[in-house]
């Protein structure tokens, strides 16, 4: 028997006083793909992280093709063959396609890169690979996140890679383009590469991985194949717990409109959207990546101006000219990119969540911070944030426990309308529960809320009314009972569109 | 066994987290103890009175000036430009004969305008801070020489023209300086502004993450203006007291205090455990350096080789502070 392409045993690793790998296992076998699956923090990144020479295991063995591999720097991995495809960064965006697969082994003349044979070389690589006609004098910050995945792949196959490993390579596709990443992983797998697929995502788990490795609290609790043994279980394996309370359930009572869109229009982005937001309703809004959802969000909290229609807020009419207004018309937003615009990583839990009430907890521009700390602590106790007190930083906080920061930020200045952008994207299973929990919060509370999310399964469950857009347009509205993830998905594609046009 | 070795490594870890938060004071009380040794000159009342009033006043208050704007993520490098029309102003108010108290306000309008057109650039035309106060940097410079043709400068030395500056420079108040009060007062406001109010908050957020700001319906242009113009401001201040302390007016004298107040501030971040500026850490900063130049000239030391042991030391600290740190995580 040959050996394993990798072989990772009892490996420890301890931070201070944590210990974030616990005789972890990880073994990958040539010619599989190898799915390693876990909530956050339960040391998928670590593993990763010593396997490519970033963090130094406290001890354990690591092998490559039965070679032992006593101190890994990121040069003598990737000799061995093992590439990483991470999640973000990694590409510069002012190279081009070619320099980018060719870095640090440009084909050269003398002292020079020979241009014209990087350019012709990285064509037929992207071509043999992807059958995919790329220039390859193309600025890589040109390219979908899906070319620069595809940069990213054919820059280790250049290399000679044997063994792919790809962290969250989904996460900013879409589906058309996860398809074809697939198609290229399933291609790899048959010229005999281990592939190790680290994703959130358990349906593309079960779709492409011949084996998952699931990791809880830095162990390995288990190995198995997804296809035998179904989602259900591997979550359940990762929680620890059963997933019948995966989507828990609200019984509220929906009141009064609060807001009203009236034909509400923006040029190129979305035409004549209408709709009410009730007390209590999660009103949700789902369309495929371009549809215009967001940019009704965008919108609805004065990011962009529209060209026409009207938002009225409590009987007036607003003209939202920026995020100012909307704020002080009760409008709160949860924006997509939580580090980016969601919460400033290097201020407190404090100083995030008072942000946008510092007005009612100051006087004459003063702050109280006796009343702001009543407020915060209150807050932090009242939506389970895990953090030690008020004063420590965001960035040392879980996904979910930062969301809830956001959350808590908007909770503290009362909004009534709460715009909610993909709010569950890239955290764990646990911490999305905890988010549904915050939503029906909300909802019980009486506030309004529109729910943008690609995850149709999370939109089904979760809200009371759907509304799917489709090129800008809103084409179809599901109530509960009626919603399901096939039908908003044939909608969200234009099939109701396509039907109704033929009966007008 | 391993729970010995947790702890310890914990303790080890916080020992270390506080000592690199105080890295900048020890080391400043260092050099206070080696000068008041070493030069014998050094801790007398007579040189630490001159030490505070004529250097630490004037740099503290651009000091200040640029902690708020670095505070709220910026740099200012037109803080000379402010100081030089300022005084180029207030000067040459005197010299037509206005009355002290409107040349002061036509020194310190400049400076606002100055702020203003910084402001301006950085909201209206989406330069960012650096590229802007640059410019603006330029700029000033190029008016000084047009106006003093080509950089002479002016002298308000005769007795006729005293009044207003003696007015600043030479009165006191309980036996303290007028300039040392008015030190205290920025001192006293700008703490205030950055510690403890509303806007402070905004300005940290700014400085953490504008865009987080921007998502927080905070009115990112109006306080960038702010952010701006109160450095302006407060660098016009040190232009007023610095034309008064030499009654005179010297084309591009503001320069030196660009780099100096930059410096003082990001020293002072050192004392902080988020590592953000504040009043407090500029203050250690502009004293730090302060004392250093005064007393690498009292040990004898000259003006060439001055430079080399401040930027020896800064080196120390920085190092000491934010490696310690390093190590701590």
């Amino acid at each position: 028997m040959t050996a394993a392409a990798i072989e990772m045993r009892s490996i420890n690793k301890i931070f201070g006083p944590v210990k974030a790998l616990d005789e972890a296992d990880l073994v990958v076998e040539s010619g599989t793909i190898h799915g390693l699956v876990g909530q956050n923090g339960a040391g998928k990144s670590t593993i990763i992280k010593i396997l490519a020479g970033i963090y130094r295991r406290t001890s354990g063995d690591v092998s490559v093709f039965g070679k032992r591999l006593e101190q890994i720097t990121p040069a003598a991995i990737e000799a061995e063959g093992v590439h990483f495809i991470h999640q973000d960064r990694l590409l510069v965006p002012t190279a081009t396609v070619a320099e980018a697969i060719f870095l640090r082994n440009e084909p050269r003349f003398g002292p020079f890169i020979n241009y014209r044979q990087m350019n012709r070389r990285a064509s037929e690589l992207l071509h043999r690979y992807f059958e995919l006609d790329l220039n390859p004098r193309t600025l890589i910050s040109e390219l979908s996140t899906a070319q620069q995945k595809i940069v990213q792949i054919t820059r280790a196959l250049a290399h000679d890679a044997k063994i792919l490993v790809l962290d969250e390579p989904t996460a900013a596709l879409v589906s058309k383009e996860v398809e074809s990443l697939f198609s290229v992983l399933r291609r790899l797998k048959a010229d005999g590469l281990a592939i190790v697929f680290i994703s959130h995502y358990m349906s593309e788990i079960l779709e492409i991985c011949d084996v998952v490795t699931v990791l809880r609290n830095g162990t390995d609790v288990g190995v198995v194949d997804p296809s035998e043994v179904g989602i259900q279980k591997i979550v359940e394996m990762m929680t620890n717990r059963d997933t019948s309370e995966m989507y828990p359930r609200r019984n509220v009572e929906i009141g009064a409109p609060v807001m009203s869109v009236k034909n509400l229009t923006v040029d190129g982005a979305f035409e004549n959207v209408t709709f009410d937001i009730h007390a209590g309703e999660i009103l949700g809004l789902t369309g495929l990546l371009g549809s215009g959802d967001k940019e009704v969000l965008n919108a609805l909290f004065g990011q962009i101006k529209p060209d026409a229609g009207e938002i009225i807020l409590h009987g007036k009419k607003q003209k939202f000219g920026s995020p100012v207004d909307a704020v002080n018309g009760g409008v709160a937003k949860i924006p997509e990119d939580r580090r980016a615009h969601g919460v400033a990583t290097g201020l407190s839990v404090g100083e995030n969540m008072s942000l946008a009430s510092l007005g009612q907890v100051s006087t004459k521009g003063f702050v109280d911070r006796k009343k702001e700390s009543q407020v915060i602590d209150g807050l932090i106790r009242d939506l389970g944030i895990k953090t030690p007190d008020r004063h420590t930083l965001v960035k040392n906080l879980s996904g979910g426990n930062q969301q809830k920061v956001v959350v808590g930020k908007w909770l503290s200045c009362n909004s009534e309308i709460y715009l909610l952008d993909e709010p569950t994207v890239a955290v764990d299973v646990g911490a999305k529960v905890e988010i549904y929990n915050l939503m029906n919060r909300l909802a019980a509370e009486g506030k309004g809320q529109v729910f943008v999310s690609s995850d149709l399964e999370e939109v089904t469950e979760m809200c009371d009314r759907v509304l799917v857009i489709y090129r800008g347009k809103i084409i179809a509205e599901y109530k509960r009972g009626e919603i399901d993830a096939d039908r908003l998905l044939a909608a969200a594609s234009g099939t109701v569109a396509e039907t109704e046009r033929k009966r007008a | 066994m391993t729970n010995q070795t947790d702890t310890a490594v914990r303790e080890s870890r916080f020992s270390l987290e506080a000592a690199s938060n105080y890295a900048v004071i020890v080391a400043f009380v260092a050099v206070v103890i080696f000068f008041t040794f070493a030069a014998p000159g050094f801790m007398t009342g007579e040189n630490i009175f001159n030490l505070i009033s004529n250097k630490v006043v004037l740099l503290a208050i651009v000091a200040l000036g640029m902690t708020i704007v670095i505070g709220a993520g910026g740099i200012d490098l037109s803080v000379g430009v402010s100081i030089d029309l300022s005084s180029m102003i207030f000067i040459m108010m005197i010299a037509a004969g206005y009355m002290g108290a409107f040349a002061v306000m036509g020194g310190l309008g400049a400076a606002f305008c100055v702020g203003l057109l910084n402001a301006f650039l950085i909201n209206k035309l989406k330069i960012n801070p650096f590229l802007a106060t640059l410019g603006v940097l330029f700029i000033g410079k190029s008016i000084q020489q047009l106006s003093t043709q080509g950089g002479v400068p002016i002298y308000l030395t005769r007795a006729e023209y005293a009044a207003p500056f003696d007015a600043i420079a030479r009165t006191s108040l309980l036996g303290i300086p007028t300039p040392m009060i008015i030190l205290v007062i920025c001192i006293i406001g700008v703490y205030l502004a950055l510690h403890r109010s509303v806007f402070g908050r905004y300005v940290a957020a700014l400085g953490a993450q504008a865009d987080v700001a921007r998502y927080s319906g905070i009115r990112v242009p109006m306080h960038m203006s702010i952010v701006f113009i109160s450095c302006a401001v407060l660098s016009g201040i040190t232009g007023i007291l610095l034309s008064s302390t030499v009654r005179s007016y010297v084309p591009l004298a503001g320069d030196a205090f660009l780099l100096d107040a930059i410096g003082a501030t990001f020293i002072g971040t050192a004392i902080s455990a988020e590592r953000r500026p504040s009043v407090l850490g500029t203050l250690i900063g502009v004293a730090l350096l302060a004392v250093m130049r005064n007393g690498l000239l009292l040990i004898g030391w000259n003006f060439f080789w001055q430079q080399v042991g401040i930027g020896v030391l800064v080196f120390l600290v920085l190092g000491l502070s934010f490696g310690l740190r390093k190590r701590g995580e």
